[in-house]
């Protein structure tokens, strides 16, 4: 399919009218033509557009909480609330997680100076909890967060976040362990702030399945409340919210 | 240290990933970004407000049940959800049409919905009139295809019927009424810097 065909069957693929084997076609052709991947924006603008000026209403105050309400029955009605799911499996493997996230943030510390090195090594005799870490570290918080596949992946994952205290001098760190069978490659863990920012970390190099990556900064961390994983081609295969411990 | 601006589909990718994993806060960003126009769009399309909010609980659940299957990369999530809410209005419709012939067949005449209240009357006045002036840049038949394909849910061979114009036409019709409509907001946005 040409371009100038493709561009000809946009607006039909955009509003979902269009049969199959085409809209397969023109799907195709936009993975690898980023300039009518422009044109299919424009005209998702031109949807925006439409759907602010003719219909956009204040629904009625309660609605929220009614949509709320039925999103927590469905999410009953398709197995026991996540959080609590999680919570429950968290409780003792993010703990071995946590340990050996310690451990390896001790490489990086050493490197980093005496003084790291020597917090660091406090930390790997009292890991059993994230408030003795602290204690010990003398930081401001510990985060965490589960990564979850995208678009289908196999990704998964966690993430630690520590924030240290730069008025202080110490730094905070990140790290990322992920697992991704039948993947060999590098992807690319992004800590994303609730301003927009976002901070890349050093590339994942997964081998086997497995990768982890880190990194130990000045910077605060704690606006990052979000972690996503992208292949190199830029598609999202894992994210997860990042919370206090 | 590289840092780097977040596009938009990857923030839209990390929602979505949140709220199928059953999210709360995601559920309430997406309520709060698409409540509004999901709302205004069953005033428009089923008439009156009982249906209009059902409307928006349904495309929330829609939503999660579908939620894994969002990709970025096919368009954007805008567009993913507002398209759900229209297909969701038009099943609804369809349903109204099915139930008023079966109600008509064995003799029964359908309930009337209640007759709007006065506010509610002024308010889809209110919408109509500032859909008036939103579409008022398109030409009417670029505007007429426009409708039949968005609220109808028209392929663009049924409007060419419908219309009795060639379905090339029509296609060109479209296109040129998203561009058309695209470009003011451009313009608006110009004017407000």
């Amino acid at each position: 399919m040409t371009c100038d065909e493709v561009r000809e069957l946009l607006p039909e693929h955009l509003l979902g009218t269009l049969e199959g084997p085409e809209d397969l076609e023109v799907r195709r052709h936009l993975r690898g033509c980023s300039a009518c991947r422009e044109e299919r924006m424009k005209l998702e603008d031109g949807v925006a557009t439409l759907s602010r000026a003719v219909h956009d209403r204040e629904p009625p105050a309660d609605l929220r909480g009614r949509v709320l309400r039925t999103l927590d029955e469905e999410w009953e009605d398709a197995g026991r609330s996540p959080a609590a799911t999680q919570r429950s499996r968290d409780r003792s493997p993010w703990r071995a997680v946590a340990a050996a996230a310690v451990v390896v943030l001790i490489a990086a510390s050493v490197a980093y100076g005496a003084t790291q090195a020597h917090r660091a090594s406090v930390a790997t005799a009292d890991a059993t909890s994230y408030t003795s870490l602290l204690t010990t570290l003398g930081g401001k918080e510990f985060s965490i967060g589960q990564l979850h596949p995208t678009g289908g992946s196999s990704f998964d994952g966690r993430v630690l976040v520590y924030e240290g205290d730069a008025s202080k001098g110490w730094s905070s760190w990140a790290i990322v362990f992920v697992k991704s069978p039948g993947y060999s490659g590098d992807a690319t863990a992004t800590l994303i702030g609730t301003d927009g920012q976002a901070l890349a970390l050093p590339p994942l190099r997964v081998s086997d399945g497995e990768a982890h990556t880190w990194l130990v900064t000045g910077d605060d961390l704690s606006g990052y409340d979000r972690l996503t994983i992208t292949t190199p081609d830029g598609t999202v295969v894992a994210t997860g919210a990042i919370h206090p411990a | 240290m590289l840092r780097v601006k977040v596009d938009d589909p990857g923030s839209d990718a990390a929602l979505m990933a949140e709220f199928a994993a059953r999210e709360e806060r995601a559920a309430g960003t997406l309520f709060d970004r698409f409540a509004s126009r999901i709302y205004g769009l069953g005033v428009v399309m089923l008439g009156n407000h009982q249906a209009a909010q059902d409307l928006v609980q349904d495309t929330f659940v829609k939503l999660w049940r579908t939620a894994e299957r969002y990709d970025p990369q096919r368009g954007r999530l805008e567009t993913w959800v507002l398209l759900t809410a229209r297909s969701l209005a038009i099943d609804s419709l369809r349903r109204r049409v099915l139930e008023s012939r079966s109600l008509q067949a064995i003799g029964v005449q359908p309930e009337d919905d209640p007759e709007p209240l006065p506010d509610e009357r002024a308010a889809v006045a209110d919408l109509s009139a500032r859909a008036r002036r939103a579409m008022s840049v398109l030409s009417p038949e670029q505007r007429s295809a426009l409708e039949l394909a968005y609220f109808g849910g028209r392929t663009t061979a049924e409007v060419a019927a419908l219309e009795g114009i060639p379905q090339g036409t029509v296609k060109t019709r479209i296109r040129a009424a998203l561009l058309r409509l695209r470009d003011e907001m451009a313009k608006d946005a110009d004017h407000d810097v």
